[in-house]
């Protein structure tokens, strides 16, 4: 029994927390999220020579091997700047589906990848398929022709490449293909987070074997695997978003002077801060319990990671709207951080099915 | 800027002391010890009680504790020295939670978790001689004379008086006062109390620590009905109580320290995770015939909410384990501990339905045939009403949220 991060992994925690506050304070993310750009690409290669958008990857195709535990550091850490660079997308999403399959390409846009050079989507959701990614309604048929719309692809219009799921004759298939194969059309929306998506139409869009990622129950397993390390990581990420709402609660309490005294002083909102810290450190065991769960592959790692998502999607959402509240009026000010906590907490929540649909999948 | 080559470097040195949330053999073989002498020694005629859903009376309690006492596990948080177990923190977790999950009634704490302790700290050798080996045996059951009429949350306002006279050549102090809600008083044979030795400095000061015999003349015990209407508490009344100085722990006006210390000392076990896995389990058991998405949706936010507790609770055993002090975090597991132990009985009520309109009391349809309803209607009824008690006791959760903002918020 051990529960205390080890050495290293307590180093790759304090190197991001440096980075953030030395590179991606709030007023530079403002200006990234205003920017024409969905992100900066100087912050992108900064995260390459870190050697961060290699971490997941295996050794042998060219990663440093990390697993679950640091990207759930990674994420814990983003959370607490909201960082909007799109590593959910391209690093976890497209490169770990991509570094866990057999497909024979991977080495070559992994290694693109690790180095910043290349974006890459996951085509996985669709308007009528709810949280159900098991079955899309897009087709690819006998003569290769790909068919449907996919929604809410992050950083959607940043791909170079897409990966697409699909029906092929009832099995599933995992598809990759360049974003301006003819027949390919790309609408790109911003999300209440700060970042992009898109929605995204193929209309007989005309691929070839050599397109196939995986199909079956390989495509189904690496997809569900692949979307569970994500929800993971978001949960990660609230987690982080939620220790930084009271940090910032508490700070602003007690500089925040009211009828004569620092606010912090009133009991009344000191039992909330510590709900607050409470229901933060509660997220937090959930978390441990998911991420060794789905480092050691377990059985249970589907039902611990669903566990998360629940607990999160609801007591991440109080605690920011808590935050905001305690803020008083500069809660709601757009030019404050705390605010978008709260948008960060609804945008994790919606995403890979919201706590109602996760507190089900549980039991 | 960010030294690549350093993060790069780390790989190599640091690898052992990875995150590990198994026990170890040992622990496991550990547990396997403690279910076995749960399914062959733990005595059936609790168990069949327990299992029933009954309340159990002192006899019942006695044979349980006796029983525990054979086995030498009676000391369970006590130094070898003294003839405890000198277990490890995560050995201590796993028999609280097999107890629990089997449905024991808690141990009594104000001997072997609390006096004891106490004695063996602050107290003298012929203390020590004559208190602690009746405490391991359970031959002497105890009470704790901490609360007052006037003074619950705000422990230190005590006024219960302790004068120290000289008779004959012989100390003794005299009491006087009244202690309430003092759990189980009707089956104890010592009392531990709080006593004001002295009224001239700040409150804390003058507190001292006083064992009083409850057979001492002008010591009087009132039950208090609570609303499951059984008697566990009392008021107990000293007038002029001789209690001979040498029952005195350690010295005049430290009393404080030592209650504070006590306090700290029951920190396992404190979120009654075991015992709740039980009734959750159960729970499901129940709920899953109903076919009641409502009271599903109930039940499973629970079950995640139990695990983040358990979870947090093995932290602070990795953090104690790992040399760390654990310090205000354990008001977390007292304040959601007792939470989840409410929301779970309140949860049986509403699986009850409308059969939640009847209640025997707290011992059942003991004499009556049984009406119609659910089994569970009685028992859960019971423990509701009874269990309101959990986040009132122990320092409020209130009392708790204060020490949290002093000690983690910092304000």
């Amino acid at each position: 029994m051990n529960l205390d991060y080890n050495d290293e992994q307590n180093m790759l925690r304090e190197q991001i927390q440096k980075f953030c506050e030395s590179e991606y304070d709030f007023y530079k993310r403002e200006e990234i999220v205003k920017s024409s750009n969905d992100f900066d690409e100087n912050v992108w290669n900064l995260f390459a020579e870190q050697g961060w958008l290699s971490m997941p990857f295996s050794e042998q195709s060219g990663g440093l091997g990390f697993g679950p535990i640091e990207l759930s550091i990674l994420f814990e850490e983003f959370g607490k700047a909201l960082v909007i660079e799109p590593y959910l997308s391209t690093v976890v999403l497209s490169g770990t589906l991509l570094d866990k399959s057999t497909f024979s390409e991977k080495n070559d846009l992994i290694e693109k990848i690790c180095t910043g050079s290349i974006h890459i989507s996951l085509a996985y959701a669709e308007v009528d398929n709810g949280y159900d990614y098991l079955s899309p309604s897009t087709t690819l048929d006998s003569k290769f022709a790909l068919n449907g719309t996919k929604t809410l692809v992050l950083n959607g219009s940043n791909a170079e490449k897409i990966i697409v799921t699909c029906t092929n004759d009832d099995t599933l298939n995992i598809v990759v293909l360049d974003a301006n194969t003819p027949g390919v059309s790309i609408n790109s929306f911003s999300t209440v987070d700060g970042q992009s998506c898109s929605e995204i139409s193929f209309e007989n869009v005309k691929l070839d074997k050599s397109n196939i990622i995986a199909t079956g129950n390989d495509a189904e397993n690496l997809l569900k695997e692949t979307i569970n390390l994500a929800t993971l990581c978001i949960c990660a990420e609230a987690v982080g978003c939620m220790e930084s709402c009271y940090h910032k609660t508490l700070e602003y309490t007690k500089g925040r002077e009211q009828f004569g005294q620092p606010i912090s002083g009133f009991q009344v909102l000191q039992h909330r801060m510590v709900d607050m810290f409470i229901e933060s450190e509660l997220a937090k065991s959930l978390l441990i319990k998911a991420m060794l769960e789905v480092n050691n592959r377990s059985d249970e790692m589907y039902k611990h990671v669903s566990a998360l998502k629940s607990y999160v999607g609801k007591s991440g959402k109080l605690s920011a709207k808590e935050a905001v509240q305690l803020h008083g009026g500069m809660g709601v000010s757009e030019e404050m951080m705390i605010g978008h906590y709260l948008k960060k907490m609804i945008s994790i929540d919606a995403l890979f099915g919201n706590a109602d649909y996760h507190l089900k999948t549980f039991s | 800027m960010y030294n690549e080559a350093l993060f790069y470097q780390s790989n190599l040195i640091y690898k052992e002391k990875n995150m590990d949330i198994n026990f170890s053999k040992e622990d496991i073989a550990f547990r396997d010890e403690v279910r076995d002498w749960l399914a062959n020694d733990y005595p059936k005629h609790v168990k069949e009680k327990t299992d029933a859903g009954i309340t159990i009376n002192k006899e019942d309690l006695i044979d349980f504790h006796k029983a525990l006492s054979k086995k030498g596990w009676m000391g369970y948080n006590w130094p070898v020295e003294y003839g405890g177990t000198g277990w490890s923190a995560s050995k201590l977790y796993i028999f609280n939670k097999e107890l629990g999950l089997a449905g024991c009634p808690p141990i009594l704490p104000f001997g072997v978790g609390m006096v004891g302790p106490v004695i063996y700290t602050f107290g003298n050798d012929e203390q020590k001689e004559r208190f602690l080996p009746d405490i391991l045996n359970f031959n002497t059951w105890w009470c704790q004379g901490y609360s007052e009429p006037g003074s619950g949350s705000d422990l230190a306002s005590l006024k219960t008086k302790a004068v120290l006279r000289n008779d004959l050549d012989e100390d003794y102090y005299v009491v006087n006062g009244s202690k309430t809600w003092t759990t189980l008083a009707q089956n104890a044979d010592w009392i531990f109390c709080l006593v004001r030795t002295d009224n001239s400095g700040i409150k804390q000061e003058g507190i001292s620590f006083l064992l009083i015999d409850m057979k001492s003349p002008g010591i009087e015990v009132k039950p208090i009905i609570t609303i499951d209407g059984d008697h566990e508490v009392n008021s107990v009344f000293f007038t002029d109580v001789k209690v001979p100085a040498k029952n005195l722990i350690g010295e005049e006006g430290k009393g404080w320290t030592y209650a504070k210390f006590l306090l700290a000392h029951e920190r396992f076990g404190i979120a009654g995770v075991g015992a709740s896995m039980r009734q959750l389990n159960r729970l499901k058991e129940i709920i899953s015939k109903l076919d009641n998405s409502d009271l599903q949706k109930k039940v499973n936010e629970l079950e995640v909410a139990l695990s983040a507790i358990e979870i947090t609770e093995l932290r602070l055993l990795s953090a104690l384990e790992n040399g760390g002090h654990p310090g205000a975090e354990s008001s977390i597991l007292k304040i959601k501990g007792t939470e989840m132990q409410q929301a779970l009985s309140e949860l049986f009520v509403e699986a009850s339905g409308e059969y939640a309109l009847m209640y025997p009391g707290p011992h059942g349809y003991e004499n009556n045939d049984k009406p119609a309803g659910p089994d569970y209607a009685a028992e859960g009824l019971s423990g509701f009403l009874n269990l309101r008690k959990t986040s009132i006791y122990g320092g409020s959760n209130e009392i708790q949220k204060n020490i949290l903002s002093k000690f983690v918020l910092g304000v």
